[in-house]
């Protein structure tokens, strides 16, 4: 057995994931990353990440009787996934900040402390899986349909895949929560972290008005229109509204009205009808394939949200881009969101929706 | 291989004769000192024989010594109520609070919050890697203003004494007050207070043996320190609460069995430090040993580690192996900040990793070869690494 750093949010996820491991006998270092300075983001213990999970993944892993360390990332962190998050909003788009950190910061980190702590494997308690197959090393998705993760990891270096194990990605929620039980873990009964760790309240445009000042365009009214250019009324700042949103937009219109696009060097927000609001095509940037890509032609399947279900599409072109037909118009196909590209539960690669 | 605690200038373990001392005061003498009643009385004359029996190890009178809740509760009663009292006395005169550069947080905090509250005005102190002030460059109009100048007997990440009979005489000279950190030099360096002229000075107990919680303030009779929290007549009025008896009685066991032993006991951990300093310089070509141009407490070697990128990586790989150092100060979250201790002294572009490694009274040589041979292991694997 092998020694394996396990990244411990302070969740019952991981906290099981970490219990897996050191019962199949491995060497366990458990870590929890520090993203942000506490001081700076109050948490109220509704996200991972914070100082409560520090302090909660220390609980699990004296109990589990390994080591626990913490890693300090909070300048990268700061630079590539608040940074990113914040000009994100900025340019009118929607931003993954989870894909960012397992894409740019997590496990870069992961890997670089573990060779230095001499772990030639590193863990997570993402649900989804690891598959080897003849010579390669595939990224599935969850056996739990309803926690499938693989939508935050497109984004991984595929070289590392061969070194990454996620033990409860063969485990459904319930059986996790079970294993806790019976393990006694102090996470057992914890609840699910539904906010991003450094937006704990769950409104990130107090973070915007923090980090981009007080006068922005992003943060200057601006007027609400239908695709004809109609006025339609006006908005307090576009980076509050993403694609699909309803709330914010204001009462008294003859039927429901939903964000269709903003439009940043107008500040427009542009808005119209459900119907509006469905697309059959999305453009992909900022790739990163875990296999080898697509060609034009292939069918694969999508998905453009988390949570969202898949859905059956063509590769038209792939490049630096990708150009994919849906089989089936998709509501707010949202700009700044991932777009992951699956052949059945593998997981292609993925990008940004541009 | 067993494992080697090199840490003991974050905590060491309770000596055993220090937890006989209070052991009475966990349970059967169990009173109240405020009570009037026997038991109340029995508790009074234990508080009243700690506190006697601490002063006479530091060279005060009983009645200079103020029991509080630790080193952190006594630097920031130094020097939040020191400068309220000043202010007090000097109603139009914002006083001005000195400390050190390397100063421990709990000093240097309490300063920027009387600072960002305009209650004092903070002034820094640089420190030269062999101890050197320059108080010329903090004085000016020093004279005209109250002021409160806070320099810490012995750093707690270096183990550098700073020259607090030089403080004395200047601030002395200039007319304002003097209080020192001696967390990390008590039981370590000898300390009597009346010479020193010092009129604050904070002590605790857990560096050397005894419990953690408990701390002492010395204020020298006549010097003003208004209390910070209100609710009793305990410590006259200067650390209300029911006090902690068997806290204030370990704390004086300690300190008084370290003042005891401490010609021995000084250059016994000298001894062993030096020769844990003498297998790593031989051993890492490059390694700088931080400060060693200054006077040195006995217990701490700090180290400046070359062709380490990742300092925090290799305490977790020392721990990992079984041995425990530091960075710099322990951090609440755990994580490992860089020190502002060695910036201050080094340059906050210092390309070498910072190594904190502390010995105790009962650190043997075979626990610091045990140690160098470690530090020795894992910088070779560390450096390949990098």
């Amino acid at each position: 057995m092998s020694r394996v750093l396990v990244a411990m949010s302070g969740g019952v996820d991981s906290s099981v994931a970490a219990a897996i491991l050191v019962d199949e006998g491995h060497e366990v270092i458990g870590v929890t990353m520090k993203t942000f300075c506490y001081s700076d983001i109050p948490t109220h213990g509704k996200t991972c990440c914070g100082l409560d999970g520090i302090m909660d993944a220390k609980r699990v892993a004296s109990s589990l009787g390994i080591a626990h360390y913490v890693f300090d990332v909070e300048e990268d962190f700061t630079r590539d996934v608040i940074d990113d998050f914040v000009s994100e909003y900025a340019r009118g788009r929607t931003p993954n900040p989870c894909v960012r950190c397992n894409s740019n910061t997590k496990f870069r980190d992961l890997l670089a402390r573990g060779k230095a702590l001499g772990c030639d494997r590193i863990a997570t308690g993402h649900y989804v899986r690891i598959a080897h197959t003849a010579g390669e090393t595939s990224l599935l998705r969850g056996l739990d349909d309803a926690k499938d993760q693989s939508y935050f990891l497109w984004g991984l270096p595929p070289e590392i895949l061969p070194r990454l194990l996620f033990p409860v990605g063969d485990l459904t929620k319930a059986e996790v929560r079970e294993q806790a039980r019976t393990l006694e873990l102090a996470t057992a009964e914890k609840p699910e972290s539904q906010e991003i760790c450094f937006v704990p309240t769950g409104d990130y445009r107090d973070l915007l008005r923090k980090r981009l000042g007080p006068v922005h365009p992003a943060l200057e009214p601006g007027q609400i229109v239908r695709s004809d250019g109609t006025v339609m009324g006006q908005h307090r700042g576009f980076a509050g509204f993403t694609v699909g949103q309803r709330r914010g937009l204001g009462g008294g219109f003859p039927e429901p009205m939903f964000v269709l696009a903003v439009r940043p060097e107008t500040r427009e927000v542009v808005v119209g009808t459900r119907e509006e609001l469905f697309g059959a095509s999305v453009a992909v940037r900022e790739l990163n394939w875990l296999t080898a890509a697509p060609s034009p032609g292939d069918e694969v399947t999508v998905q453009l949200r988390y949570r969202a279900p898949t859905v059956t599409a063509t590769v038209v072109d792939v490049g630096d881009d990708l150009k994919l037909a849906l089989s089936a118009a998709q509501p707010a196909i949202t700009p700044g969101q991932s777009a992951v590209v699956f052949d059945g539960l593998r997981v292609l690669g993925g990008g940004r929706i541009a | 291989m067993s494992n080697v605690y090199l840490d003991h200038a974050a905590t060491t373990p309770l000596r055993e004769d220090v937890l006989a001392a209070m052991e009475p005061y966990l349970s059967a003498t169990f009173g109240n000192p405020s009570s009037s009643h026997r038991w109340g009385q029995a508790a009074a004359a234990a508080l009243e024989d700690a506190r006697a029996r601490l002063a006479t190890a530091i060279g005060a009178s009983p009645s200079e010594v103020r029991f509080v809740r630790g080193g952190t509760e006594s630097d920031n009663l130094a020097l939040i109520g020191g400068v309220r009292a000043m202010a007090k006395t000097n109603p139009p005169r914002t006083p001005i609070v000195l400390v050190s550069a390397i100063e421990h947080s709990a000093v240097l905090e309490p300063a920027e919050w009387l600072h960002k509250r305009a209650e004092a005005e903070m002034r820094v102190i640089p420190v030269a890697i062999d101890g050197t002030l320059d108080l010329l460059s903090v004085s000016m109009d020093l004279a005209a203003r109250p002021f409160l100048a806070s320099v810490m007997w012995a750093n707690n990440e270096t183990g550098l004494l700073l020259p607090i009979d030089h403080v004395v005489s200047w601030a002395k000279e200039l007319g304002g007050i003097v209080h020192t950190d001696a967390s990390q030099a008590v039981g370590k360096v000898r300390i009597d207070v009346a010479e020193s002229g010092v009129d604050l000075l904070t002590a605790t107990g857990h560096k050397l043996g005894g419990p953690r919680g408990c701390g002492v303030l010395y204020v020298q009779a006549g010097v003003e320190v208004e209390p910070l929290i209100f609710g009793g007549g305990q410590e006259r009025s200067l650390r209300p609460g029911t006090e902690d008896v068997a806290g204030a009685v370990g704390l004086a066991e300690a300190i008084h069995l370290a003042v005891a032993d401490l010609a021995v006991a000084g250059a016994r951990m000298a001894a062993v430090r030096d020769r844990l300093q003498a297998r790593l310089v031989a051993q890492i070509p490059g390694l700088r040993v931080n400060c060693a141009d200054g006077q040195l407490a006995p217990h701490v070697l700090s180290l400046g580690i070359p062709e380490v990128i990742d300092g925090a990586a290799f305490l977790m790989a020392l721990d990992l192996e079984g041995v425990a150092a530091s960075g710099g100060s322990a951090c609440h979250s755990g994580a490992m900040a860089g020190s502002h201790v060695i910036a201050a002294l080094y340059g906050t572009d210092d390309p070498l990793a910072t190594v904190r490694l502390s010995v105790c009274r009962g650190t043997t040589e075979a626990d610091v070869d045990r140690g160098a041979e470690v530090v020795t292991a894992v910088w070779h694997r560390l450096r390949s690494n990098a």
